[in-house]
């Protein structure tokens, strides 16, 4: 307290004289100077606490807004995250055995033709060098009749097949597409991290985060996830297809 | 409906480009252009000469409804055939693009006969 006092008595001790004197003087000029100096410095104190207090506060909202932002993260995105690619490796799989069931379907059916032309190759070569009994030609035209319905049926299934298998490697562009969003997740996190971090260290002077803007409705929202997104969806191509009728399309 | 009819294929991922363009030439379709996103489409748009074109949607640079948007502002094009193939599924999304004055709305994943059945609407309502 008596420390108190004497700072005050040092730093205001000689202002109160002068203001003493001035006025038992009457010298009203150099009282008014006096005061105004008086006051002017008591304002500057006050000014510097204000922006100390502003200082801390912004502190405090850049740390509120990088709490919450991870906090969020942590709780809803991280869990989607996981979810999505779980969704990935699901359809990486079933992409991957669709794919070598259609190549295992393919493979017997692609034997029997090559298999049923070797055995007309014989017959066939002997009718061409014109040695050939009329039994054998009975035989071979037979055969060919057979050969030619099956090859043809068989290899329409191996087209249809390989179609299949074209459309399987879809796969590469929805999980590719949830892959990449969850990469953005995983930087965003990284700079709400390196924030707080800053912000731990600096205090007041840490920068405030960038925000991705959310831009969904433009830029899409990738593959529907299931137990992931919210808001109404469209699940299959009829119902595509019944919403776009109900718009007169 | 000629097969000659000059196609282009717009998606950021060339496995499904690849998809559509085998699909399409199954179809009987030879003719098929590509792009990756709607920035490196608009340019051949521009230089004239496509007859239908097949856009995905979510495609980093310029997106799929933004060409779409593009190409119905530009008095050259705006007849153009435009059937959007995505993953995108919301509501509010489907209604976008059909505001937007989109074609046909084909959801990956797809199939084949979906591709096609949709092709055909679309050159048939041309046609009519």
């Amino acid at each position: 307290m008596t420390s108190g006092i004497e700072a005050l008595r040092t730093d205001y001790g000689s202002s109160i004289a002068t203001l003493a004197g001035a006025l038992a003087a009457g010298d009203e000029h150099l009282f008014l100077s006096e005061l105004d100096l008086l006051v002017h410095r008591r304002e500057r104190t006050l000014f510097s606490e204000l922006r100390k207090l502003t200082g801390d506060l912004q502190s405090a909202l850049d740390r509120f807004s990088v709490d919450s932002r991870l906090v969020d993260l942590a709780e809803k995105e991280v869990p989607d995250a996981r979810a999505r690619l779980d969704h990935v490796l699901k359809m990486t799989d079933e992409a991957a055995h669709r794919t070598m069931d259609l190549v295992e379907q393919c493979g017997p059916l692609a034997e029997r033709t090559a298999r049923s032309a070797g055995d007309i190759t014989e017959l066939w070569t002997r009718f061409r060098a014109r040695k050939i009994e009329i039994d054998e030609f009975r035989t071979l035209i037979q055969q060919l009749d057979t050969f030619l319905v099956a090859s043809r049926t068989d290899m329409d299934k191996v087209r249809g097949n390989l179609t299949e298998v074209l459309m399987a490697q879809g796969y590469q562009d929805l999980s590719g597409q949830i892959i990449r969003g969850v990469m953005k997740l995983v930087a965003e996190l990284e700079t709400a991290l390196v924030d707080l971090v800053r912000l731990s260290r600096t205090g007041p002077h840490a920068l405030p985060m960038d925000r991705p803007a959310s831009d969904g409705m433009t830029r899409g929202f990738g593959p529907a996830v299931p137990g992931v997104d919210n808001g109404p969806s469209a699940s299959s191509q009829s119902d595509v297809d019944s919403l776009l009728a109900g718009l007169g399309m | 409906m000629s097969k000659d009819m000059k196609f282009l294929v717009v998606d950021d991922f060339s496995t499904m480009r690849r998809i559509i363009k085998n699909l399409l030439n199954d179809l009987g379709y030879q003719n098929v252009q590509e792009a990756d996103d709607g920035q490196t489409a608009l340019p051949i748009l521009q230089a004239g000469g496509i007859e239908f074109l097949v856009t995905d949607w979510n495609m980093p640079g310029m997106p799929g409804l933004d060409l779409l948007k593009a190409v119905r502002s530009d008095p050259k094009l705006a007849k153009l055939p435009v059937l959007m193939l995505t993953a995108e599924a919301k509501r509010e999304q489907i209604i976008e693009a059909a505001q937007a004055g989109v074609n046909g709305y084909v959801i990956k994943p797809f199939t084949a006969v979906t591709l096609k059945e949709k092709i055909d609407k679309i050159l048939e309502q041309r046609a009519a």
